[in-house]
């Protein structure tokens, strides 16, 4: 029995002390404690106890506060420590949206390292404080921005016509004038998420006649209309977010929905990335990515060289500069919409939901730059990727001067059945109206006019077995053999072929396509003899015959 | 005549100034147990300690007899209701809640890691337990007349104890608890495999009804939830404490732990400095006669004396294992936290997904028939251990470890053969497959007769029937097949646990499985 | 507890107590405090450590005009805000009685449940609550007006 009995006391006093210090562990030594005994406000030293902002309507309860406890409401004069620093002035207080809502993380944790959700089970780390505003993509997915080259020109306009003398917009500019009552006019940031008075322009121009000196007379020009559309689009697109509108801009200017849906509207190529942000880092190989595992380091090399990251990729290295690649890695994270009541939706993105307004801006300019120009290039002149076959220039101008728009239309609204180039004209792609911006901005790409066709749509009457031979000869090096395709495009396509007209189709290769492959066919040259007319014509036959079948 | 007054006053207040000692006199009649009388009645005079002998035979209490084993399965138990009535408290049985109350348990709640903690490793600490508790019975033949319906009911603990374990492993709601309960419902549904081979499934569905019966839908979902919630936390607990009372009664009634027939004689040469006749004296009475039965009481017929107290001796020896048992428990608490993965996603499978340890050994043969290894082996095996007690009724070696006809080197060969026999199976599958690689479309039926869980049963029972031979014994039998199937269980729990990756294929490590 | 043999003699004799069983009650006590500690550490459960109710500061955004006796209740609080010429202040709309939540009317408050009535800054006029309706903290800084509903000041007390 004295065995038993030592064994009671022992066992006993080994629970005791283990207890004792689990005990000491949690009411002394936890780290949130450790921190909050730091604090001090004005009433003294603030009281020791969990912290957490609320939300019951976003299903938030954060306890990002029980450290960074002068986030917290009304808590903002706390100091004492380094992590307390008041929040930045943003939109949306903390104190009530809480904190994952923007930043990601883990919010009900209070462990330093599951907050911040680098944790193995937690999928949704936080964001990197440098990516911090890429979280606006919670609930603003429908930014109405433009790509880049307007918001570019849109934001060089707003410099160039010196408004940020008077106007602090996303914290440049403005001038105080303390003696006056503050800021010379009013901050400009978030135009574009209040109303604004579109009658301004006349009435500065009233201000600045009915002014006899001073900024008003000095600073302020009056604004052509071409400017004019420029600012608009520069205030519109002002929601105290410069860099998510800027990187959204970057991302509708390479093509990138061309392949992807994003909100139920693209491509089909490539995986959906309308939760991209979300994207699990335990899912995901770090073994070629550069420096720490974070997400945003993953998909910055993503960028420069998918197939090393993604086993089996099929996607074409972004051929973008690296500030780009930060801005398309900023806005893939932003892509981590949340379902949230109507209450704390923003109005373009319940009209998005409700009404199929698009999430971005639908001119024809955006449009080409979101769907068309990770194929045929953000200028219009085609792109070869190694490995797939070469797209297409659309805005070659011998392309340009002969296609009629009927062409163009029925190409971008059913593609090129069995080729690459899908069609358009769909629920979750583009409507008609679209097709139409698009096709008004391709013919901005050239100075090319498009030339009248004096022949009805079918006149050629040639010799498709002459056709054939002089094909087979000449052509099917590039085009394939029977047209199927190869360097050049497929010739034996059906919707090319039946939107196609004959005048088209000789014109081509009478002047051929400029600073590509393909050559004016009238000309000789050092591997063929030049073509007739008539050899022409009888091609033409020839393809036309390839019509309705395969030969 | 009655008092005056003023003697009536005084009389109040006397009684008031007594109230204290009269409480702890009124409460413990029985007085401080300092002489074998008290010490008597401070036990059977006390609703919860009353299950116990008031004398407890020394050979009981040697280490060596029981290891403390089955204390230790009831102070995991404890350990365990303790901790899951304090999480009951802020646990939420919906699978919109659930994961989240979780969370909030280990990150806000007071004391909450540490009680999650202690609840996950106590029940872990329990299944062990009540196995090893189970060898020990077997090992020392605990399970002969007259104490073969206790086996029984310990055979009950056993299955209430996997059935409390596996129905808590769906609460927490993650990807861990989602798949591993999907995988288990699917087992209950795999009686279809011989429905379906027999075309019977549309008219008799056992598997389909069983899947209904647990999940309440048919998917995993708010419904199995709380299902389960209420197996885990009302229906199994009181199943298992009434089978707990059985079990107990029924070791008095069997007059305690078994002891080898010559028990006596090997105390008889240890110091006996604690044991004592009763009756020295003409004897005083120290207990009443309850009723006059039938029979024989448990002590006719016994040698001398070997019994010492149960006051203070068993307490002791009981409340050393409670302790030394939450000790382990404590100490794993504070170093492992009890896992949570991802919340349930019922699109993204986890893969692997697999059961919680315990039936590891069975996904390993369900890989290939789930209806031989979710439920043919287990049935056998159950129903095998029923069988002992009745199918071997001999006597040698009672109460001895590894006693009977074969003794320790039979057990020993039997560790050999059962552990070699699923090691080579198990070698032999990973390398070159099964039937279903080397004949596409063979039927599955063939799959669910031969396949390496039953091959491996076979070789168990061919063994074990020729030790049965070779040794002239049931018990040698027993031991052998006891032996083989402990070591199957381990070797397929150890290669399902660490060496199967996605998709159920083997590696080395699990640095070596692909990476998404 | 004998820890010594004896000569075989009646065990229904009290024994004599030779000396105390130190190992013995030591290991007792060791076991009774230790699971006494955990038992004190297992109270401490039950009582949550954060509430999921909303912080008891908040921020109001007050609307431009606020005609001096008209309440602004800020949605889901139960709070009445009112701006005069002495400054900002606010009364709790929680009756003092049984908890339930006062409408503000020309006189004051009254209180559906059970009838009691405050009068403007929240006296009792009638009914059974037992206690005026208490004046919150305001504290105003930049054009942020916060509320601390934990914290009760004196009534009169107006944050210009």
């Amino acid at each position: 029995m004295r065995k038993n009995k030592l064994l009671l006391l022992i066992s006993s006093a080994a629970v005791l002390l283990l207890l004792v210090g689990a005990a000491a562990e949690e009411n002394y030594l936890r780290e949130w404690r450790r921190i909050q005994a730091q604090g001090r406000s004005d009433e003294g030293s603030i009281p020791v106890q969990l912290r957490q902002v609320v939300n019951p309507g976003l299903g938030v309860a954060d306890r990002c506060v029980s450290c960074h406890v002068s986030m917290g409401p009304g808590e903002q004069g706390v100091r004492g420590a380094a992590v307390f620093v008041p929040h930045k002035p943003v939109v949306h207080d903390p104190a009530d949206y809480g904190c994952t809502v923007c930043h990601g993380g883990q919010g009900q944790a209070t462990e330093k390292s599951d907050a911040h959700g680098d944790v193995h089970f937690w999928p949704e780390p936080m964001l990197d404080k440098s990516m911090s505003y890429a979280g606006c993509g919670t609930c603003h997915v429908a930014l109405h921005v433009p790509e880049q080259a307007q918001l570019r020109a849109a934001e060089l306009a707003f410099e160039r016509l010196d408004c940020y003398s008077c106007h602090r917009v996303d914290g440049k500019g403005g001038t105080v004038r303390p003696d006056q009552g503050g800021m010379e006019g009013p901050n400009l940031s978030r135009t574009g998420l209040v109303a604004y008075d579109k009658e301004w322009h006349a009435k500065h121009t009233a201000k600045s006649a009915a002014a006899s000196d001073g900024p008003w007379k000095k600073a302020f020009r009056a604004v052509g209309s071409d400017d004019l559309t420029l600012l608009d689009t520069f205030l519109a697109t002002r929601v105290a977010a410069p860099q998510l509108v800027s990187a959204k801009s970057v991302f509708l200017s390479y093509g990138c929905l061309g392949c992807h849906k994003v909100s139920g509207v693209g491509g089909d190529d490539g995986p959906d990335l309308t939760r991209a942000g979300f994207k699990d880092p335990g899912q995901v190989s770090f073994e070629h990515v550069p420096g720490t595992g974070s997400m945003a380091n993953w998909m910055a090399e993503h960028f420069r060289a998918p197939a090393s990251v993604v086993v089996g990729s099929q996607m074409p290295a972004a051929a973008v500069s690296e500030n780009e690649i930060r801005q398309l890695t900023f806005f893939t994270l932003s892509l981590r919409r949340k379902e949230l009541r109507d209450v704390y939706l923003p109005k373009d993105r319940i009209r998005a939901a409700k009404f199929g307004e698009r999430e971005f801006s639908a001119d024809g300019a955006t449009l080409y730059g979101a769907f068309c120009a990770g194929c045929h290039g953000a200028d219009g002149h085609g792109r070869r990727l190694s490995g797939l076959v070469s797209f297409p220039s659309i805005a070659n101008p011998d392309f340009l001067a002969i296609a009629p728009d009927a062409l163009l239309t029925k190409t971008i609204e059913i593609g090129r059945p069995g080729r690459r180039m899908p069609a358009w004209l769909k629920a979750d792609a583009l409507n008609a109206d679209d097709v139409k911006a698009v096709i008004a901005h391709i013919r901005t790409l050239s100075a090319a006019a498009i030339e009248s066709d004096p022949h009805p749509p079918r006149w050629v009457k040639g010799d498709a077995a002459e056709g054939k031979r002089l094909f087979s000869s000449t052509c099917s090096g590039c085009h394939g053999s029977y047209g199927a395709g190869g360097e050049g495009p497929a010739l034996n396509n059906k919707v090319l072929l039946e939107s196609a007209t004959d005048h088209y189709l000789v014109e081509t290769i009478k002047r051929g396509r400029r600073g590509t492959a393909m050559s004016s066919f009238l000309e000789p040259s050092p591997v063929r003899p030049a073509l007739t007319q008539s050899d022409i014509e009888n091609l033409v036959a020839y393809l036309r015959s390839l019509q309705g079948g395969k030969s | 005549m009655t008092p005056t007054t003023k003697d009536a006053l005084r009389e109040f207040s006397d009684n008031l100034k007594a109230v204290p000692r009269r409480v702890m006199e009124t409460a413990f009649r029985t007085g401080p147990p300092t002489t074998d009388r008290t010490r008597s009645t401070f036990v059977f005079g006390n609703v919860f300690l009353h299950l116990h002998a008031v004398r407890t035979h020394r050979w009981s209490l040697k280490w060596t007899t029981t290891m403390g084993l089955g204390i230790m399965s009831v102070s995991a138990f404890l350990i365990a209701l303790v901790t899951g009535v304090m999480l009951m408290f802020y646990y939420k049985p919906y699978p919109e809640a659930a994961y989240e109350s979780i969370k909030d348990i280990h990150f806000v709640v007071p004391t909450g890691r540490l009680i999650r903690n202690l609840h996950r490793w106590s029940a872990n600490l329990m299944v062990v337990a009540v196995i090893l508790h189970m060898a020990r019975a077997f090992y020392t033949a605990a399970y002969r007349k007259p104490r073969e319906y206790n086996w029984l009911m310990g055979i009950g603990l056993l299955v209430v104890t996997l059935g409390l374990s596996f129905t808590g492993y769906l609460l927490p709601w993650d990807q861990l608890a989602y798949w591993a309960i999907t995988i288990g419902a699917n087992i209950a549904q795999s009686p279809r495999e011989i429905t379906d081979a027999l075309g019977i499934t549309d008219y008799f569905d056992p598997g389909g009804f069983q899947r209904l019966l647990l999940l309440g839908s048919d998917m995993v979902g708010a419904e199995a939830l709380i299902r389960f919630y209420l197996l885990h936390v009302m229906i199994l607990p009181l199943a298992l404490a009434a089978l707990m009372g059985v079990h107990f009664w029924r070791i008095r009634k069997d007059g305690g732990m078994v002891r080898p027939a010559d028990a006596d004689d090997q105390l008889f040469r240890q110091p006996r400095e604690e044991a004592l006749p009763i009756f020295t004296e003409a004897p005083a009475k120290t207990y009443h006669l309850a009723a006059i039965v039938r029979g024989r009481t448990s002590n006719v017929g016994r040698g001398p004396e070997n019994t010492v107290p149960s006051m203070p001796h068993l307490f002791y020896a009981e409340l050393g294992v409670l302790m030394v048992t939450l000790l382990v428990c404590l100490a794993l608490s504070l170093v492992s936290d009890a896992p949570l993965k991802e919340l349930a996603n019922p699109s993204v499978p986890e893969n692997p997904a697999k059961a919680p340890w315990y039936f590891l050994g069975l996904q390993e043969m369900v890989a290939f028939s789930a209806f031989m290894g979710g439920i043919g082996i287990p049935s056998i095996v159950l129903i095998g251990l029923a069988l002992i007690p009745y199918l071997d009724r001999e006597t040698e070696g009672t109460g001895r470890w590894f006693g009977g006809p074969g003794g320790w080197p039979l057990v020993r060969l039997s560790i050999v053969l059962g552990l070699a026999a699923p090691i080579l199976i198990e070698s032999f599958v990973i390398r070159f497959g099964w039937l279903r690689e080397w004949f596409p479309s063979v039927p599955q039926l063939v799959i669910t007769m031969l396949n390496p869980g039953t091959l491996l049963t076979a070789v168990y029972a061919f063994f074990s029937m020729w030790c049965i031979r070779r040794y002239g014994s049931t018990r040698a039998g027993a031991l052998a097949l006891f032996t083989c199937f402990l070591c199957g269980f381990l070797v397929l729990t150890i290669v399902g646990t660490y060496f199967r990756g996605p998709n159920w294929v083997f590696y080395w490590s699990p640095s070596e499985w692909p990476k998404h | 507890m004998t820890t010594q043999a004896k000569a075989p003699r009646s065990r229904l004799d009290p024994e004599p107590v030779p000396r105390r069983d130190w190992l013995g009650l030591s290991s007792l006590w060791a076991m009774t405090g230790a699971l006494l500690f955990g038992l004190l550490g297992l109270l401490k459960l039950p009582k949550a450590a954060v509430l999921a109710s909303p912080s008891k500061k908040f921020k109001v955004s007050l609307p431009d005009v606020l005609p001096v006796g008209e309440a602004f209740v800020p949605p889901g609080r139960a709070v009445a805000i009112y701006k005069d010429s002495g400054g900002i202040y606010a009364v709790s709309t929680i009756c003092t009685h049984l908890g339930c939540v006062v409408k503000a009317n020309a006189e004051g408050f009254e209180c559906p449940c059970h009838g009691s009535r405050f009068s403007a800054n929240g006296d009792v006029t009638k009914g059974p609550a037992p206690r005026a309706l208490p004046w919150l903290k305001v504290s105003v800084s930049g054009g942020a007006v916060t509320i601390d509903e934990g914290v009760v000041v004196p009534q009169g007390t107006k944050v210009a």
